[in-house]
């Protein structure tokens, strides 16, 4: 990784020493300098120099791979949602080494579909699930524990149909209560050991923007940037363990209204004022499937597919009841246009 | 006396002039000019490395021609010639029309770029969360594979994932609809032959992926890419899907610049030594001007100088349009796209096989008004 020790890469003592002078110890150190600085810094010719970079760059660069050989490796490269209809749209389900944020407005039935995909997690691979524990991160303490169980033995009657394995599934959710910015970004840091000691298989965060939304004023200058490079840093390390462990992570956001104004690039048919997921237009980029769950009317509810590399713009409609999400398979809504606008034209603070 | 020379030229002549001594008699020169050479002094080639024509010619009373032609001698005999010789427009154009582009399967695209993005330049491709770029990319990275008799350029693609955005099942997709549209084109026995080594299988091998999490694995990587390219001279396309997220949160902005702008050089460098096409996307940023925010390309004002084409994938209500906003050798146009379960589309209705549909001017009714507003701003940038 970038942070690697210069020594360790092979680079001999002289020169190591020389550069610890400059307060240069590490290959990000090191490679965020120009040629000429290297020159400078090591004491050494353009060619040892141009060496030199080639040796630390060949110690840290990640290796290679053809499209063949990941097609050769990964039998298994998604995580079933359970709800077919889902997965048919997204070619197998959320797929893993990426972020899938699901966002929509309070009540609409996020952590109702955190809480059934960690029950799903544990299943064994028999019945469609990871057989991997779960870390759950929540920052609006909105977990319930008896919800889960309810969720469990509602949905997979046969599987839980003994006392035994509703409490083996409940040990393998490890829960994580933070409620402020810094302790969320200083869990995530910490997260690999808690991975590799947990054997989680699925880490769901639950939810991003309450916390970034009570502690950031955008209003206030500065603040937009330091809230976009928090999260930024969020994404970035969140996609490393993703990616890692070949596992999926599972955010949630909330939605915004924004107000349509001279400004903005939107024609002049849509609405002067649209929802649209929160954290910006860089979070937006950030996260690699999006899909939005909004209200239709007091019991039925629609999900929408907003941004993902497989699949199209697709609605489902589903409710909520007591075995979690269930997606209404007869219906299918065509998507109309404002849906698609709403989430694409993002300038939202 | 000498005027202005680089110490790395001096560097290099002096080493020439050690190992290389030769009496200036033995030059391949006319009995005459080695006569004046002589008598003005100069009796090895070490003495006339240094010089230039001009003064050559005072000393010795050569013409100017002659000089030139004694030194152009010295230095052949030296071994090594000067840097990069130039080259006329002519010579370039003979070469730009040997150069292939890459088609994007798109046929309002390809024409409004001149056939494809060009191999030896560099691209941007920017554009809001969700609007193509990376479903374009992937289309690439299938479509330099094409064999040359279909138009294509058969060329290996390098791509550079720093977003985890490169999902398999997609390119499967993709490739398998490149084939299957290939192979209703088939005419003749060179394209059937061609057929066999255009399979989806042989599309996965040639594309080379790394995934790099952070912007110092990313420079490291270019580090070792020229020698990577030399290796695999069959490469034609190197996409770095994006180039934006790793340097997103930045603290230090100067010394962001700075790093953006060596591996400006390095990837234009590597488009034209190596005669690949260089794809890069980049993502858009909020910019605030008094009370209004517009979207504009990230990664500062200074990058926009960079890559030779940009090109802007928008939304226009409901529609995907790719705007041009900055080509040399193209007018800036605006194109509509679609994205279907096949990959990068034009927007039309019909499924014409690319070939046979004849190249016209761009489709002036299939084009909309882009917004004025953005375009303009983005060519303030």
């Amino acid at each position: 990784m970038a942070t690697r020790i210069l020594r360790r890469t092979g680079v001999s003592n002289e020169i190591c020493e020389r550069l610890k002078r400059r307060e240069i110890e590490s290959c990000k150190d090191l490679l965020s300098l120009t040629p000429v600085e290297v020159m400078n810094a090591a004491g050494l010719s353009y060619e040892k120099a141009s060496v030199l970079l080639q040796s630390v760059s060949k110690a840290i660069a990640p290796p290679f791979t053809t499209a063949l050989e990941l097609w050769k490796q990964h039998s298994d490269s998604c995580f079933s949602t359970s709800l077919p209809a889902l997965d048919k749209l997204l070619r197998g389900g959320l797929p893993r080494g990426t972020i899938t944020e699901v966002t929509g407005p309070s009540g609409c039935g996020k952590t109702q579909m955190c809480l059934m995909l960690s029950v799903l997690a544990t299943l064994p691979k028999s019945e469609g699930g990871l057989d991997s524990s779960v870390i759950y991160i929540d920052t609006e303490s909105a977990f319930s524990a008896e919800r889960l169980v309810e969720i469990a033995r509602s949905r997979f009657p046969g599987y839980f149909s003994s006392k035994e394995r509703v409490l083996q599934m409940a040990a393998r959710v490890h829960l994580f209560r933070e409620l402020t910015c810094q302790d969320v970004l200083n869990r995530l840091e910490r997260l690999e050991e808690d991975i590799i000691s947990t054997g989680a298989g699925l880490i769901i965060l639950d939810s991003v923007a309450s916390v970034v939304r009570k502690e950031f004023d955008t209003t206030l200058p500065g603040n937009l940037i330091h809230r976009s490079n928090l999260l930024s840093h969020e994404a970035t390390t969140l996609k490393y363990l993703a990616h890692q462990f070949n596992i999926p992570v599972v955010l949630t956001n909330q939605i915004t209204t924004h107000v349509g104004d001279q400004g903005s690039a939107v024609s002049a048919e849509v609405d002067s004022s649209f929802v649209t997921a929160a954290l910006g237009n860089t979070w937006s980029h950030s996260v690699n499937t999006r899909l939005i769950v909004q209200y239709v009317d007091a019991h039925q509810r629609q999900i929408l597919i907003a941004k993902s590399p497989v699949a199209p713009f697709a609605v489902l409609n589903y409710t909520i009841q007591k075995q979690g999400i269930c997606i209404d398979e007869k219906r299918r809504d065509t998507l109309g246009w404002k849906q698609i606008s709403s989430h694409s034209e993002s300038g939202s603070l | 006396m000498l005027g202005y020379v680089s110490w790395r030229d001096v560097l290099k002549k002096l080493t020439l002039a050690v190992t290389m001594q030769r009496p200036v008699s033995s030059l391949p020169l006319s009995p005459g000019m080695k006569l004046k050479l002589v008598g003005a002094g100069f009796q090895s080639t070490a003495d006339l490395i240094l010089l230039k024509p001009l003064q050559l010619s005072k000393e010795t009373g050569l013409s100017q021609q002659e000089a030139l032609e004694v030194l152009q001698a010295v230095r052949k005999d030296g071994g090594g010639g000067e840097g990069s010789t130039s080259l006329t427009a002519l010579e370039l154009l003979q070469k730009e029309e040997e150069t292939r582009s890459i088609i994007t399967f798109s046929s309002q695209l390809d024409a409004a770029l001149g056939g494809g993005l060009p191999v030896g330049k560099t691209t941007e491709i920017c554009g809001a969360p969700g609007v193509g770029k990376t479903q374009l990319c992937l289309q690439l990275a299938v479509d330099v594979q094409v064999p040359q008799c279909f138009g294509g350029v058969g060329g290996q693609v390098i791509y550079i994932d720093t977003e985890g955005s490169f999902l398999l099942q997609r390119v499967i997709d993709v490739a398998t609809a490149a084939v299957r549209h290939c192979s209703l084109l088939v005419e003749d026995d060179e394209q059937r032959a061609a057929m066999m080594t255009f399979t989806m299988e042989t599309i996965l091998s040639n594309i080379f992926l790394v995934r790099c999490h952070d912007y110092v694995e990313l420079l490291a990587e270019l580090h070792l890419l020229p020698d990577f390219l030399s290796d695999h001279p069959r490469t034609r396309l190197l996409v770095i899907d994006s180039v934006a997220f790793p340097f997103r949160r930045f603290d230090d902005l100067s010394q962001r610049t700075r790093l953006l702008q060596g591996l400006a050089q390095q990837l234009v460098a590597m488009a034209t030594r190596h005669q690949v096409a260089v794809v890069i996307t980049n993502q858009m940023t909020t910019r605030l001007q008094g009370n209004q925010s517009q979207l504009v390309p990230a990664l500062g004002e200074g990058w926009g100088h960079a890559p030779t084409i940009r090109l802007l994938l928008q939304w226009a209500g409901s529609r995907r349009l790719a705007s041009i906003f900055k080509s040399p050798g193209n007018v800036d146009a605006t194109v509509q796209y679609r994205i279907t379960s096949d990959g990068f589309r034009d927007a039309d209705q019909s499924e014409q096989p690319q070939r046979k549909r004849p190249r016209t001017q761009t489709d002036q009714s299939a084009s909309s008004q882009p917004d004025r507003r953005l375009l303009r701003c983005l060519s303030d940038v």
